[in-house]
């Protein structure tokens, strides 16, 4: 049901998107391709493709095969069209397994012109070979690699320096006709020197030791801590484009969040319900979006499912992993506690590859407790206990911990 | 003040007061075996110095801390395509039926993420809505790897091909010579079942369907025959019974297979409507421990005690009488007679055995007091038991003759559960198809042609009709593991139907008025009006011309019976019902002879303890004609009548898996003729002693005020007892420096603050509870609770977080001490005595979540805290080992996880729920598997309070009574155990915690508990 509601509400907002598009852009000219491909690609992309079949015709160069008042009366009421019992239109009904087509009576006959003049003055060339090189690198995250390699540059740049000047003093010291040293020498006259000098060790020792210990304290610390933890994921799905860009709610695809204790990766179903009809992405083309159809077992020539396909699963790697004595329930928190996705997991929607954005240390789990108020409003289960807290606490801010949020057991049984 | 009798756990008690007394000191009675391991050789010889040992100390934490640092990655791979309604992590609900032959329930699956973890009732069925302990536990047996992964061909594995092609093959072979084809099976109650039995015996000429019980009852059937005119047990309707008198029949234990302990609960409540139940036995069984009166008779007595008060209800009524001789309880015979006369048409005189003429007896009496249609409905067909031994008989002579051409078992396994198991094994020889339906290559598939896979109950799909009208279906509720069918799939296909079983179900039930077949899955039952009517009346008078009594028996006789764990030994394989511990016994792992303390002084037989408390018992030869069982170990049983002694069914298996072969003894090769007990019974010391695994000297509470109990003449008309904590309800008071206080008044301890949201308490009846063990297998499913095994529990390590106490009475009371100007060292001493028959009583013990709990106190690192909703938490991770808690625990209920029962399987492979990874499919994922060295215990299961809590936050709403109910509670099927928000004024716990019957175990420690006790009640005269 849920499901099916977001679905209608994404296409009616793809609809309300594209329709204030027609209204700023009205053009004077005659078959403006530019108006033509904002229509299109809110209007037609969904089905028709200009370069091959999609669930509809490919539309390049439709003009060459079809005569325009044709296209016209098709595209605004083609079941009118097949009706009057116009033979193309019925045959191209039933070449296509008789996929209904909308009718678009709201495009006025300039808009199909427009649509037309883009479709003969085609697309635009598939995506550039830059945008696979963005995404290698962005998957591949060789930038820690990348910082080795300045470091090395910079220590062998010193060293070259340090023997440049060592020669240089010699030099000097030639001209000068005083006897020359040699850099191991110039070394150990400084070492003997410091090494002589008990406040020098004593301070080294000390600084050395702080350091150490510190180190030792924040690494013995982190261990299991995989706060920004980013692993590269098997498909490069990007939560931006959904989240952010396309504002698709979080618990469309992550259903499970407010129903149970797991906010579930979702199954390629789920996917499939857009992509279905979004074949194409705006970065990486048709590459990511094919693993989903090779798990699935969808053709992209047919549009269709095979039938008796093996499905492969996809293996997503997982980002959040608490601990297993850890007892967390999503819906306690999302649906129970109204507490946005953000808190915990962070800008999501700005994130082009998730990453763990908060620690998930007990330590941070009390922390919230403590601060956060407990959402009592409208919840007929705290009516009574708000006003005996209230009461007991003598204030009217009833955080998580006044109601047990810091027991042992609450979270771990 | 309640009565103050004495009641002792064991005979070890009796005998060894010093072993009880440091038992008592000691939760842990052994020390660990450190002197062992380090005066063994090997480890004075080593070259190992101390400083190199320290350095590989050192190394390997370094190295193991470094290997820790680095996270593994965790794959998340979810479902190609969702299945419809299922959100991971919340559990799915399925109403399915259990049914395997001999128990039979209609239940609720509850199924996590696609699997089956969990049986539970569904109480919305009206008649078979109530799961026994076995019921429970046959969730685990569906993930045993031992199953039969594949049909088998002659011995071998095969593929379904050559199985169908040979079997096929058979069968048209048998057709073509003439020779019989036989289907034989247990009780089958399905009626879609019988229709393929038909179907398959119209493909085929010759066919003939053979009904067996196990445990027969094929005697008492063909009495309510002539009674009734149909070979069918009525159905017996405890609701109704004010006064029920047993000779001899279990019905709160194994019965007919109608289980009737709800309906007896209903009228075991204290008030004028409760009833009273005597019970005349010769095994002390679950039912004679229920009973307000019991008396102990042999069993071949039964046929005397019965004609006794048929003919004493037969003068009263003006019925003739039978001539029967006298039996040894002739003097309490009058009362019981009375007594009966008196609740005329409210009475119910049942019988146990399979004896024709104490079956007629039974219904003569019901009859003349005006029983039937009223406590006996005999409109009401019972289904579940049809075994007819005569048409077993011929079948057998008939395979020895080689008249035999094709045989099929279904749900039954004669070379094990028989008398004639051995004769049928050579017969089967003669017989050139012969075709197991098993998930075993048990006894009786070892020795067939050809074994056809089965599934589990929770694989397959059925309809049943256990009773008159009421149908149950069965759903499947997992894809099959293996490569199974169910065995009327392939009687459908070799019959040349290629319907698969389910199209055949519904087809059946499609097309009836007002009934969709969706509708009857769903809710897994259906109820019709529908009532067998007999043309005549029924009748038992006529038969009493042929029925004769025969004289009691002076040899031993030796009496079967099934155990609550065991049943007839189908689940043999599943190590929850092996450590089960008897209800009565409190053994688990073994099967054994019981005998009285008397009769075990007369033949030298010895029951002892060692020094760590673990029970030894002699071993004896039980001879019977020409068969011999050796090996038995006895156990010295109070309430066991003498000149009888009793051994459980079921054990001694063979081909079944690790849990299950070799414990205990078959019993069935003595079961001669189908009869439930036999005379002339010779038993023989062996040398040695056995190793019994019981839990009965552990964590003895002796001397104190545990169980309380009162008459119910004492509890009606007792006038100072108006409310709780008054009268025989008073509560011990403190003298304190102001004023006597009772011990939640004096302490020194701040209360906690329990009047602010939820206060969790638990309420257990001790009228109601039977103590049939469902709960503790509950326990074990919901919370994933480990099994230790025999020689972990004769250490005393058992790990059950809910225990039943059973503590038998004493004759010697302080009243009875004062009167006769007893010494109190004396009238100790007597208070250890049991008395000739014991009375009996069950109490369930689980963490009493105590409010000002002892073991909170001494915890060094606070792993155990308590909660502002009531509850003891316990937080494993935290948990350092030191055990203090458990020392200073008065209610012993804190277990210690002395090894790794998890991926253990080397040492613990023989419980594959947590040692196999099939096994492990069974686990609960919302409770955490504990490991090696934390203490653990019942957490009042805290999951699912946190999960009703939950729902009503999501829902906005209370917690409505009854929203949380722990798996012990949803278990009881008698209500006994009732659990619920003390806050809610509504709740029935509110109720029950201001009930007069209320109290709280050891009040005197002060822990004010939050798990409370109601007093026992027993309908006797004072």
């Amino acid at each position: 049901m849920n499901k099916q509601r977001l679905f209608y509400q994404l296409l009616v907002g793809m609809f309300l998107m594209s329709m204030s598009l027609f209204a700023q852009d009205e053009s004077e000219l005659l078959g403006d391709p530019d108006n033509g491909k904002k229509i299109f690609t809110g209007q037609c992309a969904a089905c028709h493709k200009l370069d091959k079949k999609a669930i509809g015709p490919a539309l390049g160069g439709v003009a060459e095969r079809r005569d325009m008042d044709w296209i016209i009366a098709w595209t605004r009421n083609n079941a009118q069209l097949r009706a009057s019992g116009d033979k193309d239109a019925i045959a191209i009904f039933e070449e296509y397994n008789g996929s209904l087509m909308p009718a678009f009576e709201y495009l006025s006959e300039q808009d199909v012109k427009d649509i037309v003049a883009y479709t003969m003055a085609g697309a635009k060339p598939k995506p550039s070979p830059d945008d696979d090189k963005i995404t290698t690198t962005e998957v591949g995250g060789d930038s820690d690699d990348g910082s080795i390699w300045i470091i090395l540059g910079l220590a062998i740049f010193l060293i070259v320096l340090i023997a440049i000047l060592v020669k240089v003093k010699n030099t000097l010291k030639v001209i000068k006709g005083d006897p020359t040293s040699s850099l191991l020498e110039d070394a150990s006259v400084f070492t003997k020197v410091a090494v002589r000098n008990r406040k020098v060790i004593t301070l080294f020792t000390i600084v050395v030791a702080i350091f150490l210990l510190n180190q030792l304290y924040w690494s013995l610390m982190s261990i299991g801590v995989e706060e920004g933890y980013q692993p590269e994921q098997p498909i490069a799905f990007s939560h931006k484009l959904h989240a952010g860009d396309n504002q698709i709610d979080c618990q469309y695809c992550h259903y499970g969040a407010e129903k149970g204790k797991h906010s579930n990766i979702p199954s390629v179903s789920v996917c499939m319900n857009c992509h279905q009809y979004v074949q194409e992405g705006p970065k990486h083309g048709e590459k990511e979006i094919d693993k989903i159809y090779a798990a699935v077992g969808f053709d992209r020539e047919t549009s269709q499912y095979i039938e008796g396909y093996e499905k492969k699963p996809v293996k997503w790697v997982r980002i959040h992993n608490l601990p297993d004595l850890a007892y967390f329930s999503h819906a306690q928190h999302v649906n129970a506690g109204n507490i946005e996705c953000q808190t915990c997991h962070g800008p999501v929607e700005e994130m082009e590859e998730v990453y763990q954005y908060s620690p998930l240390t007990m330590g941070w789990c009390i922390n919230c407790h403590r601060e956060t108020e407990v959402d009592t409003k409208e919840n007929g289960y705290y009516e009574e206990m708000h006003e005996k807290l209230k009461a007991k606490h003598g204030t009217d801010k009833i955080t998580v911990d006044m109601i047990g949020g810091l027991e042992c057991g609450k979270c771990h049984y | 003040m309640a009565s103050d009798k004495t009641y002792w756990k064991g005979i070890g008690e009796l005998e060894n007061p010093e072993m009880v007394e440091k038992l008592s000191s000691n939760e842990f009675p052994d020390e660990i075996p450190v002197e062992d391991f380090l005066t063994q050789q090997e480890s004075q010889s080593s070259n190992t110095s101390r400083r190199d040992f320290l350095k590989f100390l050192g190394f390997s934490t370094a190295a193991a801390t470094l290997a820790a640092c680095e996270a593994p990655v965790i794959e998340s791979i979810p479902y190609v395509v969702a299945p419809d309604k299922l959100v991971p992590g919340i559990a799915s609900y399925y109403a399915t039926t259990f049914d395997d032959g001999y128990d039979f329930a209609s239940v609720l699956v509850k199924t996590r993420e696609g699997r089956p973890i969990k049986f539970e009732p569904n109480k919305d069925a009206k008649y078979a809505g109530s799961i026994n302990a076995r019921v429970q536990a046959s969730v685990l047996n569906l993930y045993d790897s031992t199953r039969l992964k594949d049909p088998v061909n002659n011995g071998e594995y095969s593929e379904w091909a050559p199985v169908d092609n040979g079997i096929k093959e058979g069968l048209e072979k048998a057709a073509a010579s003439g020779k019989r084809i036989v289907v034989l099976s247990s009780s089958i109650n399905s009626p879609s079942s019988k229709k393929v039995i038909k179907a398959f015996s119209e493909a085929y000429p010759n066919v003939s369907h053979v009904t067996v019980d196990a445990f027969s009852y094929s005697n008492a059937l063909d009495a309510s025959a002539e009674v009734f005119g149909v070979r069918a047990f009525p159905y017996f309707k405890f609701k109704k019974a004010a006064h029920i008198v047993s000779v001899g029949g279990d019905f709160l234990g194994d019965w007919i297979g109608q289980a009737v302990s709800a309906d007896y609960a209903t009228r075991r409540k204290p008030g004028k409507d409760m009833s009273r139940h005597i019970q005349i036995e010769a095994n002390l069984s679950l039912t004679g421990s229920n009973s307000d009166i019991r008396h102990r008779v042999k069993p071949s007595e039964y046929g005397a005690v019965l004609a006794g008060i048929y003919n004493r209800i037969a003068s009263a009524t003006g019925n003739s009488s039978v001539s029967a001789p006298k039996s040894s309880i002739d003097a309490q015979l009058d009362a019981i007679a009375n007594d009966l006369m008196e609740a005329k048409g409210q009475s119910l005189v049942i019988c146990g055995g399979n004896d024709r003429n104490n079956w007629l007896l039974t219904y003569g009496i019901n009859q003349m007091l005006g029983n039937f249609g009223k406590t006996i409905k005999h409109q009401k067909r019972n289904n579940l038991r049809q075994g007819n031994d005569k048409s077993f008989n011929s079948l057998l002579a008939d395979m020895e003759a080689g008249r035999v051409g094709a045989l099929f078992m279904v749900q039954t396994n004669p070379v094990y559960q028989s008398a004639q198991g051995q004769t049928f094994a050579k017969a089967l020889e003669k017989v050139d198809c012969s075709v197991s339906f098993s998930d075993k290559f048990d006894e009786t598939a070892n020795l067939c042609k050809f074994v056809a896979a089965a599934h589990h109950p929770l694989e397959s799909w059925n309809d049943s009709e256990p009773f008159t009208g009421y149908y149950s279906f069965m759903q499947p509720a997992i894809r099959p593991l293996f490569n199974t069918r169910q065995w009327q799939y392939c009687l459908l296909k070799w019959s040349g139907n290629d319907s698969d079983y389910q199209a055949f179900l519904k087809n059946n039930w499609s097309g009836r008025e007002g009934i969709s077949t969706d509708a009857l899955f769903h809710d897994g039952y259906y109820t019709e009006k529908k009532e067998y009517d007999s043309e005549t009346e029924p009748n038992a008078m006529t038969a009493m011309s042929s029925v004769k009594v025969a004289k009691p028996g002076e040899d031993t006789e030796l009496v079967f019976y099934t155990k609550t764990g065991m049943g007839i030994g189908n689940l043999s394989n599943n190590p929850w019902l092996q450590e089960l511990p008897d209800p009565i016994s409190r053994v688990s792992w073994d099967n054994y002879l019981t005998i009285s303390a008397a009769q075990a002084a007369d033949l030298g037989l010895k029951n002892k303890n060692r020094s760590n408390g673990a029970l030894d018992g002699s071993l004896v030869t039980l001879k019977h004609g020409d068969t011999t069982i050796e090996n038995v170990p006895v156990l010295i049983q109070p309430g066991q009548a003498y000149g009888t002694v009793g051994l459980a069914v079921g054990y001694g298996r063979n081909g079944v898996g690790k849990a299950g072969d070799n414990v205990g003894v078959n019993a069935f090769a003595m079961m001669k003729a189908g009869m439930h007990s036999i005379g002339g019974v010779k038993i023989e010391q062996q040398d040695g002693w056995h190793q019994f695994a019981c839990v009965q000297l552990h964590h003895t509470m002796m001397g104190r005020r545990i169980v309380q109990e009162i008459t119910l003449d004492k509890f009606l008309n007792d006038p100072s007892a108006t409310e709780n904590g008054k009268g025989w309800n008073e509560r011990t008071q403190f003298e304190t420096i102001g004023e006597k206080l009772t011990s939640d008044k004096a302490n020194l301890w701040s209360d906690f603050d329990h009047e602010t949201g939820h206060f969790w308490n638990m309420s257990i009846d001790l009228n109601t509870c039977t103590g049939c063990g469902a709960c503790v297998i509950a326990c074990h499913a919901e919370n994933n609770v480990p099994v230790v095994g025999k020689e972990e529990i004769r250490m005393s390590r058992d790990m059950h977080w809910l225990r039943i106490d059973r503590y038998y009475s004493s004759d010697m009371t302080k009243e009875k001490a004062a009167e006769e100007g007893v010494g109190s060292r004396k009238m100790y001493k007597a208070m250890e005595d049991p008395s000739a028959s014991p009375e009996v009583v069950f109490q369930p013990v689980m963490c009493q979540h105590c409010n000002h709990a002892p073991c909170e106190t001494v915890c060094p690192v606070a792993a155990t805290v308590h909660s502002t909703e009531g509850l003891n938490h316990m937080a494993y991770n935290r948990c350092i080992g030191t055990r203090y808690c458990a020392n200073n625990c008065p209610y012993k209920v804190r277990r210690f996880n002395w090894f790794l029962y998890t991926d253990n399987p080397d040492h613990f492979g023989v419980n594959y729920a947590l040692n196999d990874d099939l096994g492990k499919m069974v686990l609960n994922p919302d409770v955490t598997v504990r490991t090696r060295g934390v203490m653990e215990k019942c957490s009042f299961c805290i999951q699912r309070i946190q999960l009703g809590k939950l729902e009503a936050k999501k829902e906005g709403r209370k917690v409505k009574d009854g929203d949380v109910q722990t798996a012990c509670m949803q278990a009881c099927d008698t209500g006994a155990i009732q659990f619920g928000d003390v806050n809610d004024p509504e709740s029935k716990i509110a109720a029950l915690k201001s009930d007069k019957r209320m109290y709280h175990l050891l009040e005197d420690v002060g822990t004010q508990p939050s798990v409370f006790y109601q007093t026992k009640v027993r309908n006797k005269n004072a």
